[in-house]
């Protein structure tokens, strides 16, 4: 399988553009997805805006130097998508932090995973109301189990500010939990 | 106690999961991680060729943007105006058409009264010696003239001189 920065030369080259394309999105768009589903919960809007991150790859990857990581720019770029996308959400006041609470609870009941123990609902529920920045923090250590320093790119932060979110982020929602 | 945590952090990766674990519990995580990784069936599969067609879809919609940047007038004035402004080009392109013949004709006039000379301001000398001088001319039309009569009369033959009496005489 050829390296992402195989495909982007061949892209930039216009050597078979839309395959080399296609193969960096097969590569990626798994984790993609699930970096913004973390973040919205509702599969649509997670749809919606992992399109539009696409969208603006193609558009952007002619001018991507490869300074950095290609998986940290992509990151990055679905990271400020998915907080313009919330932002817009708010400001047509579609969603406030009681309306997330309810798709959150609605989007995981629908879901066929087990949810025996009420600590179950309550983990799910302290996740949403972390402030973004700390949940995004804690679903990348965590679950993709990303070095702070890739962190710390995608969320625009420095090393130490993404250690210090993924604690606030554990010890805001032990909080939470203990509180039920 | 707080400081201690967070000299935790960032040690490794195994050791940051096992002090979240050990807070939140490790199975409540894991079905934590499985209802945010559901997806409906074929999403995936699916998914490359719909966000083709939205690139491709993009891109039409750019070329017909390009395409369609063609302006006769410019764009802050509105429709309705539109007709004003060309009413208003007829008017000036015919306004001044008909102030420049109207003063070319003006011109014209002017010079010609100022050519103009009545025949009571010519003197009878003067007069008298135009006749003088132009009298042959004028005999020598006549002349041509009663030629030309007598050609024609004697090119006909006699049914037409016959006729021309007849008329004559009723």
């Amino acid at each position: 399988m050829a390296s992402d920065q195989e495909l982007i030369i061949q892209f930039q080259e216009s050597i078979n553009r839309e395959a080399n394309f296609t193969a960096l999105l097969k590569k990626h768009q798994q984790k993609v997805y699930y970096q913004i589903k973390r973040m919205v919960t509702d599969h649509a809007d997670a749809d919606d805006i992992a399109q539009l991150v696409w969208i603006k790859i193609w558009d952007k990857l002619d001018g991507f130097k490869m300074e950095s990581e290609f998986s940290t720019w992509l990151f990055r770029i679905a990271y400020n998508e998915t907080l313009n996308y919330l932002q817009k959400q708010r400001k047509q006041g579609a969603s406030n932090s009681s309306s997330d609470l309810l798709d959150y609870e609605n989007a995981t009941a629908s879901s066929d995973s087990p949810k025996s123990t009420e600590i179950q609902i309550g983990l799910e529920r302290a996740i949403s109301q972390l402030p973004e920045k700390q949940k995004v923090v804690f679903m990348l250590r965590y679950f993709d189990g990303f070095d702070y320093e890739k962190i710390a790119s995608i969320v625009g932060t420095t090393i130490g500010g993404a250690k210090a979110n993924y604690h606030q982020a554990v010890k805001k929602v032990e909080h939470f939990i203990t509180q039920l | 106690m707080a400081f201690n945590n967070q000299d935790k952090i960032g040690n490794s990766l195994e050791q940051d999961r096992a002090w979240a674990e050990s807070l939140l519990n490790k199975q409540n995580l894991s079905q934590l991680n499985a209802s945010n990784t559901e997806v409906p069936i074929d999403y995936f599969e699916s998914f490359p060729d719909k966000l083709m067609s939205s690139i491709e879809e993009q891109k039409r919609e750019k070329l017909e943007k390009k395409k369609a940047k063609i302006f006769f007038l410019p764009s802050f004035i509105k429709p309705m105006n539109r007709w004003a402004v060309a009413a208003a080009f007829i008017i000036l392109v015919g306004g001044s058409f008909i102030f420049l013949n109207s003063s070319v004709s003006k011109k014209t006039g002017a010079s010609m009264l100022a050519n103009n000379i009545n025949i009571q301001d010519i003197s009878i000398e003067e007069i008298e010696t135009y006749v003088e001088a132009n009298e042959w001319i004028a005999e020598i039309d006549v002349q041509a003239q009663i030629q030309k009569e007598n050609a024609k009369l004697s090119s006909l033959d006699e049914k037409q001189i016959e006729e021309i009496q007849k008329i004559i005489n009723q």
